[in-house]
């Protein structure tokens, strides 16, 4: 599993994170309410780092 | 309007004093299934088959979740939800844990009045064939203030049917928050290790502690030979017991897969190849925009759950998508969503996002708690 940040093509804000599991990806909202954005945040938590945005 | 009782009038109070117009538990009797109808190799705690129900493993050796129709018999249900045991643990590890969990909605369970003298007990009625007899266990966690309470039942016949009816104390200490987060969980478990067992089983409500979760409970875990089936599962606010619960608030399918759609919208359900998943405008030669709108108001902005092979289709060009689809602006009702292709589309022209010539392709939002 990775997970990359992704930046609004249009205004150029970080708008979500890209994870990537096998043949699934996930595009996670920045919302502390999303449970797959809750799991991103503890598993930045546990030391690790997203890969940058493009 | 006449009214007709089924034993006492004492035995009808849940159907009587119901205060909650539909069921509590969502999908219940295992109805609705976008997901998957299958899934193998679940080690991990995922949701994968019955929409609104997931699992809690670790160290549980390996199963198959599917939908079957082994149902009890006389009772209306259709499905339910099988798990096959398909590497076993036969001894388990300290951390060890198989359980079956819903969550609810801190917004839907306000009723139970949790954190005031007046908090509601709660009656947790379910079909389940274990295999193993003897002791099993049933826990609540109420999420905003970490606390929990559990409840022993005991299997008498194993690889048979037995409907369960367990009650819980109201928790006047704790109170759950009315917001769209998790605020009550429950869990019928059905493996776990010392971490959870090694203390006292808490049948009141208290702080959590892991050991005083599952205590007592067999392992459902220690054979490829087990299989177990659960459905049915309904909550009744109040005190009951076998006789005095209400029957099971059957909902017609429609009825459950629009409340499930709160929690996962899949757009391309039903469809086959080229089926249709948005309208949009092409930016570029490359960026096309589409609006989704889900047919009820998700819990939280959803995730976009991709897989499989979209194209975007207009006139005289359908290049397939090539990266992953991406919210612009998401709300919990309506969201624009991009979709990026190689190259040829026409800009400013209208098209529609689909499966290409296959029918494989998902493409799903999931505000699950």
């Amino acid at each position: 599993m990775t997970y990359k940040l992704y930046n609004d093509t249009e205004f150029g804000n970080l708008s979500g994170v890209i994870q990537t599991l096998g043949s699934v990806k996930k595009f996670i909202p920045i919302n502390e309410e999303n449970a797959d954005y809750q799991k991103y945040l503890e598993w930045v938590a546990e030391g690790n780092t997203a890969e940058a945005a493009d | 309007m006449a009214l007709t009782l089924h034993g006492t009038v004492a035995d009808n109070t849940a159907v009587l004093s119901r205060p909650n117009a539909q069921p509590l538990i969502i999908n219940g009797d295992m109805q609705v299934t976008q997901r998957a109808t299958s899934k193998t190799g679940i080690t991990g705690t995922t949701m994968e088959v019955q929409d609104r129900f997931s699992d809690v493993m670790g160290g549980a050796g390996t199963w198959t979740q599917t939908s079957d129709t082994d149902v009890p018999t006389g009772q209306g249900f259709t499905k339910s939800m099988k798990w096959d045991c398909t590497t076993a643990k036969a001894s388990l590890d300290a951390g060890s844990v198989f359980s079956v969990r819903y969550i609810f909605e801190g917004q839907d369970v306000q009723l139970l009045k949790y954190g005031s003298s007046s908090a509601e007990k709660l009656t947790l009625s379910f079909w389940i064939k274990s295999p193993k007899t003897g002791t099993h266990i049933l826990s609540f966690y109420q999420y905003d203030d970490a606390r929990h309470v559990s409840k022993a039942y005991t299997i008498s016949s194993a690889n048979t049917y037995q409907k369960v009816v367990c009650s819980i104390p109201g928790d006047t200490t704790g109170v759950i928050d009315n917001d769209n987060g998790a605020g009550l969980g429950v869990e019928i478990a059905l493996a776990a290790g010392s971490n959870y067992t090694e203390g006292t089983l808490a049948t009141a409500w208290a702080a959590y502690n892991d050991a005083n979760q599952f205590v007592g409970q067999v392992n459902c875990a220690d054979s490829t030979d087990n299989n177990i089936f659960i459905t049915g599962v309904q909550l009744e606010v109040g005190e009951f017991d076998a006789n005095s619960i209400a029957p099971f608030q059957h909902e017609s399918f429609g009825d459950s897969l629009s409340r499930c759609q709160r929690y996962l919208y899949d757009p391309l359900r039903g469809s086959a190849s080229f089926g249709v998943l948005a309208l949009g405008a092409c930016l570029s030669t490359t960026i096309c925009r589409a609006v989704l709108s889900a047919p009820a108001e998700m819990r939280t902005r959803p995730t976009i759950v991709t897989s499989g092979n979209l194209e975007v289709a207009g006139d005289n060009f359908s290049p397939a998508v090539t990266s992953t689809a991406v919210g612009v602006r998401t709300g919990t009702q309506a969201m624009e969503v991009q979709f990026n292709v190689g190259s040829g589309l026409t800009s400013g022209e209208v098209a529609i996002v689909r499966r290409d010539n296959n029918d494989t392709a998902q493409f799903r939002l999931d505000a699950e708690l």
